[in-house]
Order: C-alpha cells, then sequence, then structure tokens
C-alpha cells in the first residue's frame, strides 16, 4: 500500500530510462511481455512432449480449459482491484447451471436469465456482507459458497428434483464450435465478456472507483466515492461473470451436478494472480488474466499428457500463487 | 471486543474489578453463553446423558484445536487459511499410515505427523516473512497445497486408525460412544499448555507484542519473524490433533473434504472469542467455548426438528451473522479510537 505501488489502470506503460536499467527493472516495466513468452515457451515445451498438440484441435483444447478459468477470473480481478476476492464465484456458476438446467423445459430464454438471476443476487449478497457490514471478503464469500452449497443439497431433492440436462442452446454455446469446428462458440462469450471488462476498467469512472478503492479506501472515500455502491456493483458483477462461466460449462458437459464448477475456484485465483493482479488491491489488469488463463489452459494440457493426477494439480496452482506472488512482490520492490 | 467504554468503567467500584472485567469479561460471558445453550438443549431433547455430552464434546475437539491454531496466529497479527487443509492433509496421513499398526506404531506416527505439521506451517510462516507477500496470498496457496498432498496421500476416502487411538478421541473404539472424559482430557491438556505459554512466558507473550504493534515490538527488542513462525509452526501442530480428532470420530480418511469451509469455521470461532483480526488481542481460553458454541447450533437445531440439510445452512448464516456484527464492532471502534 505504500506511494510506490500505484500503477495507472493502462497498460500503455511507457518506462524509457535514460540511463540502462538493471534486467528486473525492465521485466517490472514490462510483465506482460513476460507473459507472453511464459505462454509460448510452454506451448513449445507441450508440444514437444506430445507433437500432436500443435494442431487446431490441440489448441483449441487448451483454449477451452481457459475459456471458463478466464471468464470466472474476470470476476476475481474486479474484486482483487477492490483488495477483495471471491471464493464462492465457482459455487454460484454451479448453482446458476443448476437451476437453468433445471428449468430447461420451461423454455430455454426464461431458463437462462433466472441462472443469471441467481449469480446476480448471490453476487449482490455478498457485495452487501463486504460493502456494508463490512465482512472480510474471504471470509463473505467463503460463508456464500457454504451456504449455496447448502442450500441446494436441500433444494436438489424439493423445489429443484427433476431434469439436470442442459438446454440445446447451451450445449451447443458451451461445447459446440463453427467455422468448420475449428472455434468454439464459447471463444465469443468471452470474447464479449472481455471487451466489456476491459471497457469497464479503462474507460469507465466505475473502472477507475475500483482501482482507487482498492489503491486507498480513505482517500477514495475523501473523494467522495460511496464505497458500498462501487462494492455492492462489482460483487453483483462478479457473481453474473460466474453465471455466465457455470452456464458454458453446463452446456459443454450436458448435464450438471453440484460438484459441476468446484475445480475452478482455484485456477481462478491463479490465473489473476499470474496475471500480475495484487490481491490486495490497486493493482491490475484484465489483459494480464487473460494471459494468465490462457497460460493455465496450457498447462492443463500439458498436466494431462504427462498424466498428473488432481492432486498434483493442486498443489501446482498452489505454488504458483505463491511463487508469482513473491516474485511480483520483489519487482515491485525493485522499481 | 473485551475493551467496555470509558463510561462504563467508571461506574464499576474499585480498579482491580475493572481491570479484571476489562480483561475477562468477554471468555466469562462465552462460557456462560455456552452453559445456557447447554442447559437450554437438556430441555429440547428426552434424555440429556453420558452419550449427548460426549457426542457434543467429541463432535466440537476438532472445531476447538482448529480455533486454537487460528488463535495463535490472528494474536501475532497474521491469518492462516491453510489450517482447515493442514486438518484434511493430517487426517489423510493419519489414517493412510496407522491403518492397521499397533497402538506404540501409531502414536509414534501421531507424534511424527504432529511434528511435521508444525515444520511445514512454520516453514509457510517463514516464507511470509522472508517475502513480505500478505498472508493473506501465501496462506490461500498453502491451503490449496495442502489439499493437494491430501490427495496425493490418500487418492479416495479410505484408511483408518486403531480402536485405541479413536478411544482417545472419542472415548469409545468405534467413534460412538458415552464416556466424554478421553476427549475432555485430550481438549484440556493441550489447550492449559498453549494458555499458559502464551501469558505466562516470554516467547508467548511475545505473540501479543508482534500482533498489537509489530515496530514497536521491534524495537523493545522482540524478534517479529521469529515469533511470526513460531506461531504457524504452532497453528500447524492444532491443526494435526484436530485431523486426529477427525480420523478417529469417522474412522476414515476423506481427501475431499472441504478445507476452506474448516478455516472458516476456525476464523469465526475465534472471533466469537473475541480475538481481534487486527491482532493482539485474546485469548485461547475464550476460542474453547466459542468453538464449542458453534458446533453446538447443529445438535441444537436438529433437537428443535431442523431437517439436517438446512441445519447446515442455518449454521453457515448463523456463522456469516457473528462475522457480521464483529464487523460492524470492529469498524465502530477504529472511527471511535
Amino acid at each position: 500500500m505504500t506511494e510506490t505501488r500505484t500503477t495507472p489502470p493502462s497498460d500503455s506503460i511507457t518506462d524509457v530510462a535514460p540511463e540502462a536499467p538493471s534486467i528486473a527493472k525492465r521485466l517490472a516495466s514490462r510483465p506482460q511481455l513476460v507473459l507472453v513468452a511464459v505462454l509460448v515457451v510452454l506451448i513449445v515445451v507441450t508440444g514437444i512432449i506430445e507433437p500432436n498438440y500443435l494442431s487446431v484441435a490441440g489448441l483449441r483444447n487448451s483454449l477451452v480449459w481457459a475459456i471458463p478459468i478466464g471468464i470466472l477470473a474476470a470476476g476475481q480481478t474486479l474484486l482483487m482491484l477492490t483488495g477483495g476476492i471471491d471464493l464462492s464465484i465457482a459455487m454460484i456458476a454451479t448453482a446458476s447451471a443448476y437451476v437453468t438446467a433445471n428449468q430447461s423445459p420451461k423454455g430455454t430464454a426464461f431458463a437462462i436469465a433466472v441462472g443469471l438471476l441467481v449469480g446476480l443476487l448471490a453476487g449482490s449478497l455478498n457485495g452487501l456482507g463486504v460493502g456494508v457490514f463490512r465482512v472480510n471478503p474471504l471470509i463473505m464469500t467463503l460463508a456464500m459458497a457454504a451456504i449455496l452449497l447448502g442450500l441446494f443439497t436441500g433444494w436438489a431433492t424439493t423445489i429443484f428434483a427433476g431434469s439436470t440436462r442442459m438446454n440445446d442452446f447451451m450445449r451447443t454455446v458451451g461445447g459446440g464450435n463453427f467455422f468448420g469446428g475449428r472455434v468454439p462458440w464459447a471463444a465469443v462469450v468471452w470474447l464479449g465478456v472481455a471487451l466489456l471488462v476491459l471497457y469497464l476498467l479503462r474507460r469507465t469512472g466505475f473502472g477507475r472507483n475500483l482501482y482507487a478503492l482498492g489503491d486507498n479506501p480513505i482517500a477514495s472515500r475523501l473523494s467522495g466515492i460511496r464505497a458500498w455502491q462501487v462494492l455492492v456493483a462489482a460483487y453483483a458483477l462478479s457473481g453474473v461473470l460466474g453465471s455466465i462461466a457455470g452456464l458454458l460449462i453446463g452446456g459443454r458437459i450436458g448435464s450438471v451436478d453440484l460438484q459441476l464448477v468446484g475445480f475452478l475456484l482455484l485456477p481462478s485465483v491463479a490465473a489473476a494472480v499470474i496475471g500480475g493482479t495484487s490481491i490486495f488491491g490497486g493493482i491490475g489488469t484484465y489483459s494480464g488474466t487473460i494471459l494468465g488463463a490462457l497460460i493455465l489452459g496450457v498447462l492443463q494440457s500439458l498436466l494431462t499428457f504427462l498424466g498428473a493426477g488432481q492432486g498434483v494439480q493442486q498443489v501446482l496452482y498452489g505454488s504458483i500463487v505463491i511463487g508469482l506472488s513473491w516474485m511480483y512482490t520483489r519487482l515491485a520492490s525493485a522499481q | 471486543m473485551t475493551a467496555t467504554t470509558p463510561t462504563a468503567e467508571r461506574r464499576l467500584g474499585s480498579p482491580e474489578v475493572k481491570r479484571w472485567i476489562q480483561r475477562h469479561g468477554w471468555t466469562v460471558g462465552i462460557w456462560l453463553l455456552l452453559v445456557v445453550l447447554v442447559i437450554w438443549y437438556t430441555t429440547l431433547i428426552p434424555k440429556f446423558g453420558g452419550f449427548q455430552t460426549s457426542t457434543i464434546i467429541t463432535g466440537g475437539t476438532s472445531w476447538i484445536f482448529l480455533g486454537v491454531a487460528q488463535a495463535v496466529v490472528v494474536i501475532a497479527g497474521g491469518l492462516d487459511l491453510g489450517v482447515g487443509g493442514m486438518l484434511v492433509l493430517t487426517s489423510v496421513a493419519a489414517a493412510q499410515f496407522m491403518d492397521g499398526q499397533s497402538l506404540g506404531v501409531i502414536l509414534i506416527l501421531a507424534v511424527l505427523i504432529t511434528i511435521a505439521a508444525a515444520v511445514v506451517n512454520g516453514l509457510v510462516g517463514w516464507i511470509i516473512t522472508v517475502s513480505k507477500v500478505p498472508d493473506i496470498v501465501v496462506t490461500l496457496g498453502s491451503l490449496f497445497i495442502y489439499q493437494g498432498l491430501a490427495l496425493m496421500v490418500l487418492p479416495k476416502v479410505g484408511g483408518g486408525t486403531s480402536g485405541s487411538f479413536r478411544w482417545m478421541f472419542t472415548g469409545s473404539e468405534n467413534g460412538i460412544g458415552s464416556n466424554p472424559w478421553p476427549a475432555i482430557v485430550v481438549i484440556t491438556i493441550p489447550v492449559v499448555i498453549i494458555a499458559w505459554w502464551m501469558g505466562r512466558t516470554r516467547s508467548g507473550l511475545s505473540l501479543y507484542a508482534v500482533g498489537s504493534d509489530k515496530t514497536a515490538a521491534f524495537l523493545s527488542g522482540v524478534r517479529d519473524a521469529k515469533t511470526k513462525i513460531v506461531a504457524f509452526a504452532v497453528a500447524g501442530a492444532f491443526s494435526a490433533l484436530a485431523g486426529f480428532s477427525s480420523v478417529s470420530i469417522s474412522g476414515v480418511g476423506n481427501p475431499t473434504t472441504d478445507g476452506g469451509t474448516l478455516t472458516l469455521n476456525s476464523v469465526a470461532a475465534i472471533v466469537l472469542g473475541g480475538v481481534a483480526l487486527t491482532g493482539g488481542v485474546g485469548s485461547v481460553l475464550a476460542v474453547v467455548p466459542a468453538a464449542m458454541i458453534l458446533f453446538f447450533f447443529n445438535p441444537i437445531l436438529s433437537a428443535l426438528g431442523v431437517d439436517p440439510n438446512r441445519a447446515q445452512v442455518i449454521q453457515g448464516i448463523l456463522i456469516v451473522l457473528v462475522m457480521m456484527v464483529a464487523g460492524v464492532l470492529e469498524w465502530r471502534r477504529s472511527r471511535r479510537s
């Protein structure tokens, strides 16, 4: 939270020092170049291990992994900028997909609307808890996840008993491809989400408020930002982003259960951290997070080819979060 | 939470009484609340005997140990999201390696697992002090890592431990009995030791010093890095005790248990127990009844005839409410000062 950590919300950092700066300084001023390099190296390494990977089908598999991670991580990025986090986002996604699948017989549009409403509602409640009642975001969202799981465990056999099959529209959007089976439809959804989030963060007052709140809550209060309104909006948006990701995954798998999205919680946090977003607020970009999600998508392919189990993956994600935060902290102090 | 307003203090008699109430008021209050809840519970169910007492105390054991683990770290000015993951990891490690062994081997294993948990979590504390990365980030990472390691140690539900080891934590060789005393002893000994350490020894008191003002503590000769590492190591050891209790109750290890929820319970327990999340304030002796109360919601709700699934939801909501009230109180306190 020192003044040296205030980074402008844009990516265009023009740091041309007169004398030759150290390598650490150069890398610190161009973190996204490093991420692109890491991405390319990972793709090449995966291609060496499994030559079939370097094909449209192989790369598309990584992209299909990266899409839901990228959308969930958009929620994490928005909230991490304010100094928060959403540990309920995977459970919100699961709950949305469950409701949509269950309500599918009543009409596709209705089912999708109800599904998105779940995310909006749960996210707004998170926002109220954090923004108005000042509950620690980690605790509020962790509790929200526990409450949703409990509610849906009960509801699965009562008010949401019956169909768990996702409707055909979401099956196409979540799992289908176009352009001769080369490009997943879900990529179009991610593109839309990405443009919206990038626009919000770079061009709107809401985006600037997110950075301001995370960077210095007291200064932003004194300059007239109503923190609770910004926070409720941010958490609600994160909930809706969770719903979108949940619907895509439900569509890809075809049917839903209560463990649908849980496995993507850790990758969603990891993608934002890899992208250089600070969990303590004020620093980060969504373009970094997109690269983080793509890196994790390729990493997933690599781990699958190596036959690594779920345990190894979790250990790896944890190590990535610790290792990269350590690196970013060092780079920030070097700057 | 123990701080009373100046006007209230002035009305209460002598300075010694005043100070005692200020210091121990919250602890006494939370114990009284537990007693009231137990008395209420006895009127809700037809028979209240050894079996009911034993079920509550046995079930609350892991909540208490995890609460104490979290309290030690938070009092030292940190936060350990990994304790729930450590509980899962140590319980599956116990189930994997203790299965079919004699009691002697099992006890040696228990000591080794506890030491390993302390060393590994101490390492997490070391990473925090060296890297200057915030506690929340590093321990979020360690939570992931512990859960992953748990899956690597024991890929699916299984393993086990011996009847006599289960007796130590539950008072019965199959996990359900009517003898609460072993569980009481197993809770009391470590908690009393840790309370004595934190209240009476130099290294224990330095936790409070570092937690309340790091700079002042450093200037008066307390090494804050060492203190933090020690706090995390103690938290690791207590998480291991919680893991043993959980494997003793269920009889098997379950690597898919959600450690995040367990961590949440531990944080709620310390908040209810009057430990300030900002560090430096609180007592493990108040965390014990607070953890019991949070666990106790569940049997009370089922005694009231609430469906178990719904009881879990209500328990979750109550925990959030506790946190909300604490959040508002802490905010008001920080505005006043």
